[in-house]
């Protein structure tokens, strides 16, 4: 059996308050299982624990209880990082250093050889579409094109996994649209993704897997195609019916005391399953 | 082994680059350097304590701006860092948490060195000056008199301008420097802004400059008993004493640092820097980010 790229096992996490007189429980008995090569959507409001989520699993930070182990073995090991890419959320990086100095002090943190480093900058800058830009200073980018250096110094090395920390926020819809196509060609050549987001229809369009976090707890998880049907409805595609065909068989199902209610496919949006998810607080 | 120090290189070589891009670097190197050259202009009193006055306000000079600088520069890092998440993307990296400290360190320290090279070189290039005028004109007033007179009078002149002790004493000044920069980045471990590390290491300046006259005062002058004694260790501990590292008087005033004063003194401020990192690492790997 594979063992799986990221695995969270009961992960509880507590941040005790100053002078300890009352403490916020961020995440709750967490269990997270994400293939290799599979692309998981992380979703939930802000203070869900999406981030407390993400940092635990990068070692940022530690779990009060619980473990979480990268292609099984435990993330507190430095060498684990190896297989790890992070874009963390809202991220300037250093202002002072241009976008290829900025690469190339990612890749020597990461190990790289000086050739290796070299071209890899060169193909990553070329792929986020920044090549024109590698000498100007971060604190002249835009928030896209801080975005985008963004994503290429986590994949400076290689990583088998991917983590994604709201990738496409504030990026205009063409930026938004080269992450996601990046993303999918990512997957393509076997990179783990786990990412968080607001924007729930990019999440549908990449996911997949979801999970929905609420208030530290994982309310909902599974496979977007299940988690979108609507549980008493049946979707019946027919190529070439004709119309005394379709009528036949809505007399056939009204005959077995069931009922056609329309006939193209009844179903919910990523964002109204969310927010109903969210909002009842339904587990 | 290597790929440790090459992580802590690269992180040296971004604080660096970080800190020579910013600003308030250069305006402190200006400032120094126009107090060293106004102190050119004071003091006409005789040759040799116009040198002895150039030396005074030029290593005062000195000693203060690297002092400031390695405060000023180290407290930013930490917050700045986390402001701008950079340390996520950096610690998402493989690198370990005493590595991102130490690349710190050695980068503030780069830093201070290329402006202590930069000052001291306008200092000494300053008194070389001075010390040659002063030889003109002292040979010029004494061309009548007796050549002994002459002689003690040269002597006297070349004693007062830069000697081996000047450099000295621009070594402890970057010792002392270094030592702020460790102890900067200790209170930056657990602190959670820049205002507040810059607040407590004006404390411990202070401090650190008048506790060697308290600790005179308690252990020469009253009988001390093992409670002052160890309050006072907890002091030194905790307040290193710069005033230790301040020699520029002694040498300004004609008094020659022994080498074994001199490896005293280095030892101290490696002890103090080794410690001060040492708690600095232990208390940022257990910080949750």
């Amino acid at each position: 059996m594979t063992e799986p790229a990221i695995r969270v096992i009961d992960v509880t996490k507590i941040f005790p308050t100053p002078f300890r007189r009352r403490r916020v429980v961020a995440l709750q008995d967490l269990n997270l299982e994400i293939a290799p090569g599979e692309i998981y959507g992380l979703l939930g409001p802000n203070g869900s624990g999406k981030s407390t989520t993400l940092k635990i699993i990068l070692g940022l930070i530690g779990p009060t209880r619980g473990s979480v182990r990268i292609f099984g073995r435990d993330n507190s090991a430095v060498a684990v990082r190896r297989d790890i890419g992070f874009l963390p959320e809202n991220a300037y990086f250093h202002k002072f250093l241009t976008g290829a100095e900025t690469l190339r002090f990612h890749a020597k943190l990461s190990g790289l050889s000086g050739r290796e480093t070299k071209s890899r900058v060169a193909e990553l800058l070329a792929t986020v579409g920044l090549a024109r830009a590698a000498d100007a200073r971060l604190g002249t980018y835009s928030k896209g094109m801080l975005q985008r250096i963004g994503l290429a110094q986590a994949l400076i090395h290689h990583p088998k996994i991917l983590v994604l920390d709201e990738p496409t926020a504030a990026v205009d819809p063409a930026g938004s649209r080269d992450i996601q196509n990046l993303i999918l060609s990512l997957k393509k050549r076997g990179t783990t993704i786990l990412l968080s987001s607001h924007l729930l229809t990019q999440v549908q369009e990449v996911c997949d897997r979801v999970g929905i976090l609420h208030r530290g707890k994982l309310l909902r998880e599974g496979h977007l195609e299940d988690l979108l049907a609507i549980e008493n409805q049946t979707e019946l595609i027919v190529e070439n019916a004709t119309p005394d065909l379709l009528d036949g068989l809505e007399r056939e199902i009204a005959a077995g005391k069931a009922r056609v209610i329309a006939r193209r496919k009844p179903q919910t949006s990523l964002e109204q399953l969310f927010l109903k998810v969210t909002e009842t607080g339904d587990e | 082994m290597n790929s440790s120090l090459g992580r802590i290189g690269a992180i040296a070589r971004t604080t660096f680059i970080e800190l020579a891009r910013l600003r308030v670097f250069y305006v402190l190197v200006l400032f120094a350097l126009v107090l060293i050259i106004s102190s050119s202009f004071l003091a006409r009193i005789s040759f040799q304590q116009e040198l002895q006055v150039t030396k005074d306000i030029a290593l005062g000079a000195i000693n203060f701006f690297l002092s400031m600088l390695a405060i000023v520069a180290t407290a930013q890092l930490l917050p700045r860092d986390l402001e701008d998440h950079v340390i996520y993307s950096v610690l998402a990296k493989p690198v370990r948490r005493f590595e991102y400290m130490l690349g710190k360190f050695f980068g503030v320290l780069g830093l201070l060195v290329i402006s202590l090279v930069a000052m001291s070189i306008l200092c000494l290039a300053v008194i070389h000056l001075r010390e040659g005028a002063a030889v003109r004109e002292t040979m010029q007033q004494l061309a009548q008199s007796p050549s002994e007179e002459l002689d003690h009078a040269l002597v006297g002149v070349h004693q007062a301008g830069a000697n081996r002790d000047l450099v000295l004493a621009l070594l402890l000044i970057l010792t002392k420097a270094a030592v702020l920069v460790s102890l900067t980045l200790c209170i930056s471990s657990f602190a959670t802004s820049n205002i507040f590390t810059i607040s407590a290491m004006a404390m411990v300046y202070l401090v650190g400059h008048l506790e060697s006259i308290a600790r005179d005062y308690w252990l020469h002058q009253r009988a001390a008993g093992w409670l002052v004694r160890a309050f006072l260790a907890a002091v030194v501990f905790f307040f290193p004493d710069l005033q230790a590292f301040n020699l520029s008087d002694q040498i300004v005033a004609g008094s020659s640092l022994s080498n074994l004063m001199l490896l005293k003194l280095l030892g101290l401020g490696v002890i103090y820097i080794v410690g001060y990192l040492v708690i600095a690492i232990a208390i940022f790997s257990q910080r949750e980010l």
